[in-house]
């Protein structure tokens, strides 16, 4: 069944999302939902402290698996790692799990302990050979992946003045972002011995949920508990804008705030790799699709509303999330434990 | 002042940086008197007043919390900051020596020593550029012209931490033959790591910790039990203060494993950084350099050998390098000339291994910083670890760069400063334990030789491990 949600006129160009359909995922708050790199498969993981794998048969997404003894409190975050054979969660209770998947099965292969409290959020670095995590106890860790399978700790780094919300690698560098609590964004790269803070980006004025890289890599989106949406511009060292920058590192600038559409926090934000849309969640249980004007400046991009589901969900919309190889498919999942599929419409 | 603790307990108890007064959870004990209670009322001053139904008055007394109640506790350990302001600091020295001065009577006197570790020395020897053997020199003048009586080396009580270290890891490699769980053997000099594995890992760490006390304590027993004895005082009558390149250290000092209950004294009363002592030469206007070059006092009289000493094997103690060698000695009967270090993860994770005729090879391996300790605590904990022994030190690169040394001068780097710390650190001459001037003659005379129950008791000490509260109005999304 086809359920036309909504539509709204922006710039005078009809925009629609498309309700594809809607999973009674979790028997809890549903926190997060990842594609799987090729875009078949979907993780979602819940307050029930499960994580269950979508996937497509024919016209519809059934649960595959379900990974229920993994961890013994909430499941906040799931990432698919890059070559999509490994599986992270992360939890409240502490830990981050790994898990191998070998034909259709997922083997829990580890155990990342060493966060003192909740994790937050866990991510991949784009070569699959590092991984970080992040924490209410304010800290982000890096861990190696050997050759064995085994995850060593490369890096404990404590820059966050405030429990960390979430971590995000750059697409192509060895650059870690996070976000946290403390309403900054910090960026970190491995130094001679040790990962080091070496940019904090401030403008936010409240919590940053959630940050992403564009395509390049030159560009940042992050969402607020401030209501808004930040876009930050990459300046690398002798740029023409004469932007100061420090060292070898290149400086982070604030170019564009998107204030007004959100009435509520912003829980999540995804920036299509694609197309270049933005979609954000927020706790006002609507979905934004933003699109930037052809032609706009770098150092003054205009972002415009493409689309707005007001009831998206019946609750907090805690994920939005492209799949990466269909340009228009989008998933979504909220506190009501249901997780929506979406078909963008031009 | 809570971020000068090493980054470990910066880490772990994490993250809620509050004083007692604001959001201390120790439930304190309150004293209920019979009959009704009144109104209690707020004075001009702030101070509370009970006031009964009868009207008379009592004025309450604040809830304290001792630094005891915060280790105690697995609460929040920063919240030892606002404690250790008032407990151990420079000022609390500068009243110590006050009341001496007040003090009228001759036998009420307090005796104040000072026990300077070597790692502080080369700090200060590196801000006011003289040799460490200067520094050690001119710092006795100083702290004798405030009215300290005696100011000793802590190297001499490492002498007994290294030896008793050595006979530990090879009782441990022998028992490891029938009982798996005898190695490895953790390294417990470090105040930081051992309050984080108490905290945070509790009985699956605690067993594998070595038992020898600190150089730190090892010195609080010498000045409390054998230099009291010696001079005809009771430990309550000394005042013993140490100088310290670690925050940390202050909190080891309150442990109440190292209180004595009979005479109600601390075997380390009063625990100051470098960078306190710092404060200290700024504020008595002294220029250090200036001062005359006295000897360090010495708990033994060895004619003739007043040669400062340290160990070789780097700027934490050189734990690894001295039971390596002594267990090769013991083990196979041979001298260990050459130690290789290899560097792995990083530079603050090393390992040696030696081969030993006829047996698995001997690993072992130096680890600090929070994110090697991460690892080793976590192969332990899994029985993956392939070490004899490990070096576990909070700090990374160890002692020498203790959040209590002085900060680094303007334009200078921290790593630059390090280097100049750790060169000043290794320009003293090395000398093995065993042959050092009194080591043997104080194992017979105050411990009764080396295998005695007095060894035990002086020399080692035990570990606690610490319930976890959990509090669900904790939680945050």
């Amino acid at each position: 069944m086809v359920i036309w949600t909504s539509m709204i006129w922006t710039n005078a160009i009809m925009c629609r999302l498309e309700e594809l359909c809607k999973l009674e995922a979790h028997q809890d708050r549903a926190w997060y939902v990842a594609w799987s790199p090729s875009g078949k498969l979907l993780a979602s993981c819940g307050g029930d402290k499960a994580i269950r794998i979508w996937g497509q048969e024919g016209d519809s997404w059934v649960c595959k698996s379900v990974l229920s003894d993994g961890h013994q409190r909430t499941v906040r975050r799931v990432a698919w790692s890059p070559c999509g054979n490994y599986l992270a969660s992360s939890s409240f209770d502490a830990t981050t799990t790994i898990w191998s998947r070998k034909g259709g099965e997922f083997e829990n292969i580890a155990t990342l302990e060493g966060h003192e409290n909740e994790v937050k959020c866990v991510a991949w670095a784009p070569n699959g050979s590092l991984l970080a995590t992040c924490s209410r106890d304010k800290s982000v860790w890096i861990w190696e992946v050997t050759e064995d399978e085994e995850f060593e700790c490369a890096s404990v780094l404590s820059a966050h003045s405030q429990d960390v919300k979430h971590v995000c690698w750059h697409p192509s560098k060895e650059i870690l972002a996070s976000c946290s609590y403390d309403d900054t964004i910090k960026l970190f790269k491995e130094e001679i011995d040790d990962w080091t803070c070496f940019n904090t980006l401030q403008s936010h004025s409240s919590t940053v949920w959630k940050i992403c890289f564009d395509v390049s890599g030159s560009r940042l989106v992050s969402c607020s508990d401030d209501k808004t949406v930040k876009i930050w511009q990459e300046y690398l060292p002798g740029n023409q804008e004469g932007v100061v920058t420090t060292g070898n590192d290149s400086a982070w600038k604030c170019v564009c705030t998107l204030s007004g559409y959100h009435h509520r926090v912003i829980y999540d934000v995804d920036w299509n790799h694609l197309t270049g849309l933005i979609v954000t969640g927020d706790g006002g249980d609507a979905i934004h699709i933003f699109e930037e004007e052809e032609g706009s400046d770098k150092n003054q991009p205009s972002f415009n509303l493409k689309v707005v589901v007001n009831k998206a969900h019946t609750q907090d919309v805690n994920c939005v999330t492209w799949n990466p190889k269909i340009p228009d498919l989008l998933a979504s999942c909220s506190d009501d434990g249901v997780i929506k599929l979406w078909k963008y419409h031009t | 002042m809570a971020a000068n603790f090493s980054g470990v307990l910066q880490i772990t108890d994490l993250n809620d940086f509050i004083t007692p007064s604001q959001e201390c959870i120790k439930p304190v004990k309150v004293e209920r008197r019979p009959g009704k209670v009144g109104k209690i009322r707020v004075d001009d001053d702030g101070s509370y007043i009970s006031v009964s139904e009868e009207g008379s008055e009592t004025k309450l007394t604040k809830a304290q919390i001792t630094l005891n109640d915060c280790l105690a506790c697995s609460g929040c350990i920063t919240s030892a900051e606002s404690v250790l302001i008032t407990q151990q600091s420079q000022d609390e020295l500068y009243r110590i020596l006050q009341q001496k001065r007040d003090e009228k009577d001759e036998n009420k006197k307090k005796v104040i020593v000072v026990s300077i570790s070597p790692q502080s020395m080369a700090s200060i020897a590196v801000k006011y550029k003289l040799s460490t053997r200067n520094t050690a020199g001119k710092l006795s003048t100083f702290f004798k012209t405030l009215g300290v009586d005696y100011v000793f080396d802590t190297t001499f009580s490492r002498n007994f931490s290294l030896i008793e270290s050595g006979n530990e890891f090879v009782r441990r490699y022998r028992e490891a033959e029938t009982d798996k769980k005898a190695l490895p053997m953790l390294a417990s000099a470090c105040p930081g790591w051992i309050c984080y594995a108490e905290k945070t890992h509790g009985s699956y760490i605690l067993p594998y910790i070595s038992t020898v006390k600190s150089p730190q304590q090892i010195t609080g027993s010498l000045v409390k039990d054998w230099f009291a004895q010696h001079n005809n005082l009771q430990p309550d009558q000394l005042y013993h203060v140490t100088v310290m390149p670690c925050f940390d250290k202050k909190l080891e000092a309150s442990r109440p494993d190292f209180y004595n209950d009979i005479y109600s004294t601390r075997d380390v009363d009063c625990v100051i950084t470098s960078g306190e002592v710092d404060l200290m030469l700024e504020k008595e206007a002294v220029v250090l350099s200036d001062l005359e070059d006295r000897c360090l006092d010495s708990f033994l009289n060895c004619e003739g050998d007043h040669e400062m000493r340290s160990h070789s094997g780097g700027g934490s103690g050189g734990y690894l390098e001295y039971i390596l060698k002594y267990a090769v000695k013991e083990l196979c009967g041979r001298e260990l000339a050459d130690i290789t270090y290899k560097t792995l993860r990083n530079q603050d994770f090393k390992e040696v291994i030696v081969d030993i005729e006829g047996r698995t090879p001997l690993k072992m391996a130096l680890a600090y910083g929070f994110r090697n300790i991460q690892n080793i605590v976590q192969k332990v904990k899994r029985g993956k670890c392939p070490y004899h022994f490990v070096e576990i030190m909070a700090c990374p690169a160890g002692c020498n760069n203790g959040g209590g040394q002085i900060r680094p001068d303007t334009g200078e780097t921290a790593s630059e400063r390090l280097q100049q710390v750790e060169e000043l650190y290794k320009s003293l001459p090395c000398k093995e334990p065993l042959d050092v001037c009194g080591v043997e003659e104080v194992y017979e005379a105050w411990l009764g030789g080396r295998q005695s129950e007095k060894v035990q008791q002086l020399l080692h000490t035990s570990y606690h491990e610490v319930e976890k509260l959990t509090n669900a109005l904790a939680i945050k999304w």
